[in-house]
């Protein structure tokens, strides 16, 4: 199939989900100000979020880059896409512990903040990316499967529309985590 | 679980410091507000271009990826008719995706109000940048998967992390660079 790929397939199949992924982090900003710019401890809640948008793309971009190959390469099975899971969670919870740990540092660096426990910069990260792994896989999941059925080639479709689909949630499950953590 | 266990040592190094690395970008930009406050409008779209550069660039490895697993890209570094193809397919993607990006940009900022400076200048330096890193990306996510393959390794694992807070941090570091050289 990707033998064939011309650049006007790249183009066709690439470009409608660039505008998916335009417009989804575009409405992502908005209800990030929104949401996030009302909290006290603002100043150090922006210090997090661009570090855990990052943390998401370096996981959930190669999660769905090994779940396109193997579909491509036929060797998509569940025991290789569990594995697959297990070691993006694993992933994802001691990064977010570091991303923790950095922000503390760097709260006691540079913007020196103490209107909460400081712990909980190390609780907002690891629970905010498990939640939005936990909604960002499966959709990645059946997003690839659906395309690889459909013939589309899933590298081309998939991490640009799930970028926007995993930005907006990650601002959502960060707000959600903030509000039951009680951060003020 | 020997995928888990390969994804997990290939991954592990290079998506902490990936991830270490967005908090970097986000104190980038705090040490920047006052030149990205006065032209509101790349504020507005740096979120999606940042996206969209790694999107790109993450399609990029991917595609790759792929073809090297399938055989269908000869693990060299030379020009083939297959790099040609990802090349100036994802190259017109992203002079068309830029395109949509400004339009909704600048519409979003007449509707909102936002005060609109500079369109024209603003609007090269957009454009340079982008181009800049997409030759930069390119010429380097080529020879980085190549060597990588060569090296028994899944490029997925090293370069999407990589990439994708490398253009977090470039893509505002240009835009600010240009910003300097072109109008203050």
């Amino acid at each position: 199939m990707e033998a064939q790929d011309s650049k006007g397939k790249i183009i066709k199949e690439n470009f409608p989900s660039e505008m998916v992924s335009i417009v989804g982090d575009i409405l992502a900003g908005i209800v990030l100000s929104l949401l996030i710019i009302s909290f006290k401890s603002f100043i150090l809640l922006i210090l997090i979020i661009p570090a855990l948008l990052s943390l998401r793309g370096n996981l959930s971009g190669p999660f769905i880059a090994r779940t396109s190959r193997d579909f491509i390469i036929g060797e998509f099975n569940v025991k290789s896409w569990f594995e697959n899971v297990m070691a993006t969670f694993l992933l994802s919870l001691l990064t977010a512990f570091a991303i923790g740990i950095f922000s503390i540092l760097m709260n006691f660096l540079l913007v020196k903040l103490y209107i909460f426990n400081i712990g909980l910069l190390i609780a907002i990260p690891v629970v905010s990316i498990v939640f939005t792994l936990s909604i960002s896989i499966p959709c990645s999941t059946l997003l690839n499967f659906i395309a690889f059925k459909r013939g589309l080639d899933p590298n081309n479709v998939v991490n640009p529309m799930m970028t926007a689909i995993d930005d907006f949630f990650t601002i959502i499950c960060f707000y959600l985590t903030i509000i039951m953590l009680g951060v003020p | 679980m020997d995928y888990f266990k390969k994804i997990f040592k290939e991954s592990i190094i290079v998506v902490l410091i990936s991830s270490v690395m967005g908090l970097f970008s986000g104190t980038l930009l705090s040490s920047n507000e006052q030149i990205l406050a006065s032209f509101p409008i790349i504020l507005l779209v740096l979120p999606s271009l940042n996206s969209l550069t790694g999107n790109i660039s993450t399609v990029l490895v991917s595609r790759l990826t792929s073809h090297l697993y399938l055989g269908t890209l000869s693990p060299k570094i030379k020009t083939s008719n297959r790099l040609k193809q990802d090349f100036y397919g994802l190259l017109i993607t992203i002079l068309l995706s830029l395109a949509a990006l400004i339009s909704i940009g600048y519409i979003i900022g007449i509707v909102t109000g936002i005060e609109i400076v500079n369109p024209l200048l603003i609007i090269s330096i957009l454009n340079v940048t982008v181009l800049i890193l997409f030759g930069v990306m390119f010429v380097f996510l080529f020879i980085g998967s190549i060597l990588l393959f060569r090296n028994g390794k899944d490029p997925n694992n090293y370069l999407i992390p990589i990439i994708t807070s490398l253009s977090d941090f470039l893509t505002p570091l240009l835009i600010i660079i240009f910003i300097h050289i072109f109008i203050l």
